[in-house]
């Protein structure tokens, strides 16, 4: 029962990891029907970000934080004009492929500016290191710091799509565009302002969980394609369903590794995705019907 | 008058002659001159795993700087031509092919990964320029020897048998181990198994972690069912962070023995968070201490100066150490430089006390030089020496 009970709630910590990563994802594929596949190297850039302005430069965590996700913002607001922009006109495989590219390009930007300082860069834990006892099982409490903002995230998102006229525009301008064109709204700058707020939610979890994940150049890539995995299960188009999403991925992870062995930890949440997407193609939250990838 | 001003221009001009063929005879071994010796390198210079290229380079670079500060090598000078192989096979071998054909070079000290090192081993034997491996650690790569080829790294194999030897003679009785089943963890883990094999025993518990794994709790919680008293940890420093901070929350406090790709004590510490928390961690090194120690300031200044990008790190040490080495088998090859005065010269090498690697380098008879294992621990949050075994 102890067993079991630490392989839930670990599931439980470890899929907010993989939520928070989801709903960066979510909110550009929402609006945009493109997955930015430079998703992790924002969260990397984040990350590394607020470990320039907390260890290095010293400035307090608090504003570290805004700093990074502030400059997590900026930088999905540059990507969007210099690299997606330029080739929207040519469909959205092209923005797709140019996704790729700012990966590629952030990453090696990582790796000349924080490269060179050891292979991983420890970012000191905002609480204490020291796991804390809840109920009959000791937690890491950065872990919950992970879990909370995750449901943070999740909410505030949640209202902005539903309370805000931004968010609305968003979601008229992504079940639409031609219609959203024709009531005049600006679509190229709200696809800007969507990459942009992905990138700062992108930028916000890599703040959170460095503590946890430690920072290198190639930090975004694993849990960029857990996250995916999180959003595809949750539906690409839902919210809640990547929150869902990354509590059943890292469920299913922790008990098939307690359980089984740890040998298949990596495979066992992809072959349930593979069969859930069999049964539900749009995800267990994801808008029904057809939608253009 | 005139008999004089003749017999002169004949002096002159033999002399001339003379100078001339000298030069000649000094180009004709592929990338000496007079004055200088073009060294290539090859490793991965981008990509993940750049520091075992990339900053090993800068360290055989600061070594070369310093030696050539110092009018270099009986009169030459040490050039380093680089070639990234992105740490792939074909890299390598196109690096090689590059460095032998297009850049004729001298000698190629390199090597970052196992798997491109080993790729390129027949191109090298092809080509018979001198190899000095400064990081890749397969065991293949000079096993069966070739002539051309050296190492000063320890190797997978010595490194595996000696975790497992550390845990027997500290008295552990349930082994177990913890691995990165990738192309770097399997160089490490398959030979470990054979260990276990040739000694008769069996692990308590074998588990699987990756590279960039999160949580370990579910391995932890295996570990800690199976009993098992000393665990060998094969795993890069993010896995063996995750590893043993979720043993200790799970209360799970077992022998754990690393090889030297955890060999930073503190960053590993750093990691890890919780106090204390590797007050049951070895670990194997390649370079005794610190990277921050009083003992390596010399280079950490050198190397800031050159790199400002740069702290110095383990991976820079790397390459200082080899190029020590290489410098000393130049050194000793003398001043009428040839490939195979500089290869003979490999087999003089013999308990040579390098001023980094913690053990005697020896290269007389074998190609493997460096076979001294040696650990360390962190006490007071300072790296010191946990001791050294003799292989059995």
């Amino acid at each position: 029962m102890l067993i079991l009970s630490y392989l839930v709630a670990t599931g439980i910590t470890t899929g907010a990891f993989y939520a928070l990563v989801a709903l960066g994802i979510v909110i550009v594929y929402k609006s945009t029907d493109v997955v930015n596949l430079a998703h992790g190297e924002l969260f990397m850039v984040g990350g590394m970000l607020a470990y320039t302005c907390y260890v290095m430069a010293g400035v307090p965590y608090i504003p570290s934080l805004l700093l990074a996700v502030a400059g997590a913002f900026a930088v999905g607001i540059l990507t969007e004009r210099i690299a997606y922009r330029p080739v929207l006109q040519h469909g959205l495989s092209s923005v797709l492929v140019a996704t790729i590219g700012v990966s590629f390009i952030l990453k090696g930007i990582g790796r000349y500016i924080w490269g060179g300082r050891g292979d991983y860069l420890a970012f000191p834990p905002i609480v204490s290191p020291e796991p804390i006892e809840f109920g009959n099982i000791m937690i890491m409490s950065q872990q919950l710091v992970v879990l909370l903002a995750a449901m943070a995230v999740m909410a505030g998102l949640a209202l902005f799509f539903k309370c805000t006229r931004a968010g609305k525009w968003m979601q008229a301008t992504a079940s639409n565009p031609k219609a959203a064109v024709l009531c005049g709204l600006r679509i190229d700058r709200i696809y800007m302002y969507t990459f942009a707020v992905g990138a700062a939610v992108a930028g916000a979890a890599g703040v959170l969980m460095a503590p946890l994940t430690h920072l290198y150049p190639d930090v975004g890539f694993v849990l960029f394609i857990k996250g995916l995995a999180a959003a595809v299960l949750g539906g690409l188009t839902s919210i809640p369903g990547a929150v869902l999403g990354g509590l059943l991925l890292g469920l299913i992870e922790q008990l098939a590794a307690g359980y089984v062995h740890s040998s298949i930890q990596d495979v066992v949440p992809f072959l349930v995705i593979m069969l859930a997407l069999s049964l539900l193609p749009t995800g267990l939250l994801g808008a029904r019907g057809l939608r253009k990838v | 008058m005139k008999r004089l001003a003749s017999t002169l221009c004949v002096a002159a001009i033999a002399a001339a002659g003379i100078a001339a063929v000298g030069t000649q005879a000094a180009d004709v071994v592929v990338g000496v001159t007079g004055t200088e010796i073009k060294v290539g390198s090859f490793g991965p210079l981008t990509g993940p795993v750049y520091l075992y290229g990339k900053l090993a380079m800068n360290g055989v670079e600061v070594y070369f700087n310093k030696l050539n500060e110092g009018g270099g090598v009986h009169g030459r000078k040490l050039v380093l031509v680089r070639e990234d192989d992105f740490c792939k096979p074909e890299g390598a071998i196109a690096a090689v092919k590059k460095l032998v054909y297009d850049h004729k070079v001298f000698a190629i000290i390199g090597g970052g990964c196992s798997n491109s090192t080993l790729a390129a081993r027949p191109e090298i034997e092809k080509a018979g320029v001198p190899f000095h491996v400064f990081a890749a650690v397969a065991d293949g790569i000079v096993d069966p020897p070739l002539v051309n080829i050296y190492t000063t790294q320890l190797t997978a194999t010595v490194e595996s048998q000696a975790q497992v030897q550390w845990a027997l003679d500290h008295g552990a009785k349930k082994l177990a181990i913890i691995a990165q089943h990738d192309a770097w963890g399997r160089s490490r883990y398959e030979p470990m198994l054979e260990d276990f094999k040739r000694r008769g025993l069996a692990a308590v518990a074998d588990e699987e972690v990756t590279v960039d794994q999160n949580d370990g709790t579910a391995q932890a919680l295996r570990l800690k069912s199976s009993g098992a008293d000393a665990v060998m940890l094969v795993g890069y420093p993010k896995a063996a962070a995750v590893m043993i901070r979720d043993s200790i929350k799970i209360g799970y406090k077992p022998l754990w023995i690393g090889q030297t790709a955890i060999q930073d004590l503190p960053a590993l510490q750093n990691m890890i968070g919780i106090g204390g928390a590797l007050s049951d961690f070895v670990s194997i090194t390649t370079v005794p201490g610190h990277p921050d120690d009083k003992q390596y300031a010399e280079w950490r200044e050198r190397l800031k100066n050159t790199f400002p990008n740069d702290d110095l790190s383990v991976f820079n040490l790397m390459g200082i150490a080899a190029a020590e080495v290489f410098a000393k088998v130049l050194d000793t090859a003398g001043k009428d430089l040839t490939r195979e005065k500089f290869l003979a010269a490999y087999d003089t090498i013999d308990n040579f006390k390098s001023s980094i690697y913690p053990g005697p380098i020896t290269c007389k008879g074998r190609h493997k030089c460096n076979q001294s294992p040696a650990f360390v621990k962190l006490e007071n949050n300072s790296v010191v020496s946990a001791g050294t075994i003799a292989l059995k």
